[in-house]
């Protein structure tokens, strides 16, 4: 099992080992991809061996994996497949056009693979400190990939990113510290130091007060990553600044894995404080980032910012849906995070094609996708209403189950405000992506990019198979969507059970 | 869990060390010079070295013994001399005019921000009488003071040295907490610091390269 762990957190590591020996863009995507995809298989096994038994522990708490770390490993590591493909096309692309060096390029792959194999070996750790450690340099590692294109505004969004991050994860690790206080009671054995299982299992002897400061702390640390307002705000600029594989990265695993180490607060707050504390913490963050993600997604402009809005209202839908608690909240919010790591990365994955054929990030500059690229205009318009928890599609279920959690927790009001800003946000979002999928395809870029030599809007990919990776990775996670949409495999349903058990 | 008395010689040390950190902190809210921030923020690391230093002298830890060393060789010495040579010089910056508020105004908040960290604190701390209880105060106060001067310096040099004066002020809480705190996690701490620092420096220099001045307040390209 053990073996099986590490293999799948350095899987992703051969593409940055392809890249630091001089591989182009090609073969060191594919070979990120090959990376990514052994990462997948691992996490697939350890999520069905899981079930059948208790929670792996070694190295004296630093590995660590239960249902809920298994949960998470599976949908960082599938993020990251989809994530890996398409950046074998997007990076392709941009080379061959030459606006990114080779050098750049390389950087790009090494610190892609370093960026997602800390993210899954922070979800492997049991020790709270570690945990902090590898989050922190996971923001690191991104930092160079918004940074990459080293314009002025990928690095002032790089800049923004790096220093609000490192200062909220810092919160974060000063919340861990006051998590220890708290446990200042206990005898702790040494080789237990730090660890979530072992705190989690004397919660009740933990002292209160100074875990309800622990607790605020590392909402307000490891939030900020999340993106919860009102500190998210690097969210939007990074997302928007870098590579679009790359953002698919940060929206669909990264905030992701800020939320797990929330949730692994949460589950040791909980069992010493009850609901009523997390609750309205939660509920607070959460609906504060709906409501201003909401109020930013009404403004039209690049669409790579729009998805990224679009983030922090599910990453507030998801704080919600844990606030809600209870069986119900929980598997929603579970849910909710697999459905919408999909479409995001899918919707990202997408902004990159049609940036790579326009040679625009503003929506007004972009009609007519779906003539001119029936691939990439179809993954938009339905992956758009796949993100917004329109049926058949994955999100209309968990969101259906957050929101049937919040009759049973909290009365009527709040699930009926969540559902009035779920429709704002439906009818703002898809404002702009119906403009961008509809309407005449544009002849004049065509021209335009043939006249300066270029290559032409239509194609952009040298090569069938660089082809074949950018649109891959939209068809296999609009399926993927779709399945979730209609039918839940009994494994991830067995997963997301015993992971709500464990919170 | 281990824990040193506050009246034991090393406790005494650690909440001198504590009371000096934070005076420190101040000093570098309150002052309006590129050199003097780097100054205050070397200082206050030769402090946080000392401070680790009797604590691992007190718990007999070998470990944090190196962690001491580390301290001193690499935020005491290698990180100010880098910023002193890679920034202040070489973009030449003299005087921070980029200040949101005015130095009273900003050690007002800074005193005001002391006394909410020893309100916020001083019940949540369960044994009386152990070292923890004197300096856990100090060291929130500190992060706190940092959290301060990045918001109202816009400069970039300036945000990264308030970043670096709360990480100190983290480290600081964490030094009393030798017994439970691992050394993998110390190290790593610190590993993601030095690597954090080398990579806003690049961010910075190619910031002022574009800008000409790297002031946040010039940040301005990206908005709603």
């Amino acid at each position: 099992m053990i073996a099986l762990m590490i293999a799948a957190a350095v899987g992703p590591l051969t593409g940055s080992v392809a890249a630091g020996c001089g591989a182009r863009a090609r073969q060191a995507g594919w070979s990120g991809a090959a990376g990514a995809m052994i990462s997948v298989a691992c996490s697939i096994w350890l999520l069905a061996a899981e079930l059948h038994r208790p929670p792996v522990s070694g190295w004296g708490g630093y590995l660590y994996l239960d249902s809920l770390s298994c949960f998470f490993l599976f949908t960082v590591a599938a993020v990251t497949l989809l994530a890996a493909v398409g950046s074998v096309a997007y990076l392709a692309a941009e080379e061959d056009i030459g606006r990114l060096s080779a050098f750049q390029v390389r950087l790009y792959f090494i610190f892609f693979g370093l960026f997602a194999a800390l993210m899954l070996a922070a979800l492997e750790t049991g020790n709270l400190g570690l945990l902090f450690v590898l989050i922190e340099a996971s923001t690191l590692a991104s930092a160079a990939l918004v940074g990459l294109e080293a314009r002025s505004s990928s690095l002032e969004a790089a800049w923004k990113y790096v220093i609000i991050s490192s200062f909220g994860v810092t919160i974060a690790l000063a919340g861990t510290l006051f998590l220890f206080y708290s446990a200042s009671g206990l005898h702790l054995a040494p080789d237990l130091r730090l660890t979530w299982p072992y705190l989690f299992g004397h919660a009740p002897a933990l002292a209160p007060e100074s875990l309800r400061l622990a607790f605020l702390l590392a909402v307000v640390g490891y939030g900020t990553k999340v993106g919860l307002a009102p500190m998210h705000t690097w969210l939007p600029d990074a997302h928007a600044e870098a590579p679009s594989p790359a953002s698919a990265m940060l929206s669909a695993a990264l905030l992701n894995t800020g939320m797990y180490a929330i949730m692994r607060f949460l589950a040791i707050t909980r069992a010493r404080l009850g609901d009523g504390f997390p609750r309205a913490v939660l509920l607070t963050f959460g609906f504060l980032s709906i409501v201003i993600a909401v109020l930013f997604m009404i403004r039209r402009g690049n669409f790579k910012r729009l998805f990224a809005y679009s983030s922090v209202e599910h990453m507030g839908i998801i704080a919600v849906a844990l606030g809600f608690g209870g069986v119900l909240g929980l598997y929603g919010a579970l849910l909710q995070t697999l459905n919408h790591a999909i479409a995001k990365a899918v919707l990202f994955l997408t902004s990159g094609d049609v940036a790579v054929r326009y040679q625009t990030r503003e929506a007004a500059g972009v009609t007519g996708l779906l003539t001119a690229v029936p691939v990439a205009g179809g993954a938009l318009l339905l992956g758009s209403f796949a993100v917004l928890g329109s049926p058949p599609f994955g999100l209309f279920l968990s969101e259906l189950t957050i929101v049937r959690a919040g009759f049973a927790a909290s009365g009527a009001t709040l699930p009926l405000l969540l559902l009035a800003l779920l429709a704002i946000a439906f009818i703002a979002f898809a404002r702009t992506t119906t403009g961008m999928v509809t309407g005449s395809a544009p002849v004049a870029t065509t021209a335009t990019a043939t006249v300066a030599g270029g290559p032409p809007l239509s194609a952009p990919y040298r090569g069938r198979w660089t082809g074949v990776a950018a649109a891959t990775p939209l068809v296999v996670g609009l399926v993927a969507l779709l399945i979730l949409g209609l039918w839940i495999p009994a494994v991830l349903d067995a997963v997301i059970r015993h992971s709500a058990a464990v919170l | 869990m281990q824990s040193l008395s506050a009246t034991s010689a090393a406790g005494v040390l650690l909440d001198l060390s504590g009371v000096l950190i934070l005076l420190l902190a101040f000093a570098c809210l309150g002052s309006k010079l590129f050199n003097r921030y780097v100054a205050y923020y070397g200082a206050q690391s030769v402090v946080l070295a000392f401070a680790a230093g009797v604590a691992a002298q007190a718990f007999h830890s070998a470990e944090l013994w190196i962690l001491a060393v580390a301290t001193l060789a690499i935020k005491g010495i290698g990180i100010p001399l880098s910023a002193r040579r890679l920034l202040v010089q070489r973009l030449d910056l003299k005087r921070d005019a980029a200040l949101s508020t005015g130095l009273s105004t900003s050690l007002i908040a800074g005193g005001a921000l002391t006394a909410f960290a020893y309100l916020v604190t001083r019940p949540q701390l369960l044994p009386h009488g152990v070292v923890a209880a004197a300096v856990v105060p100090l060291s929130t106060a500190v992060i706190l003071l940092g959290g301060l001067a990045m918001v109202v310096r816009r400069h970039t040099v300036a945000q990264l040295i308030g970043w670096l004066i709360v990480e100190n002020g983290v480290f600081l809480g964490a030094i009393t907490l030798v017994a439970t705190f691992p050394f993998i996690v110390e190290a790593g701490i610190f590993l993601d610091i030095v690597a954090g620092v080398l990579i806003m420096l690049v961010f910075v220099s190619g910031l002022t390269r574009q800008l000409a001045s790297a002031s946040a307040s010039e940040l301005k390209e990206l908005q709603g």
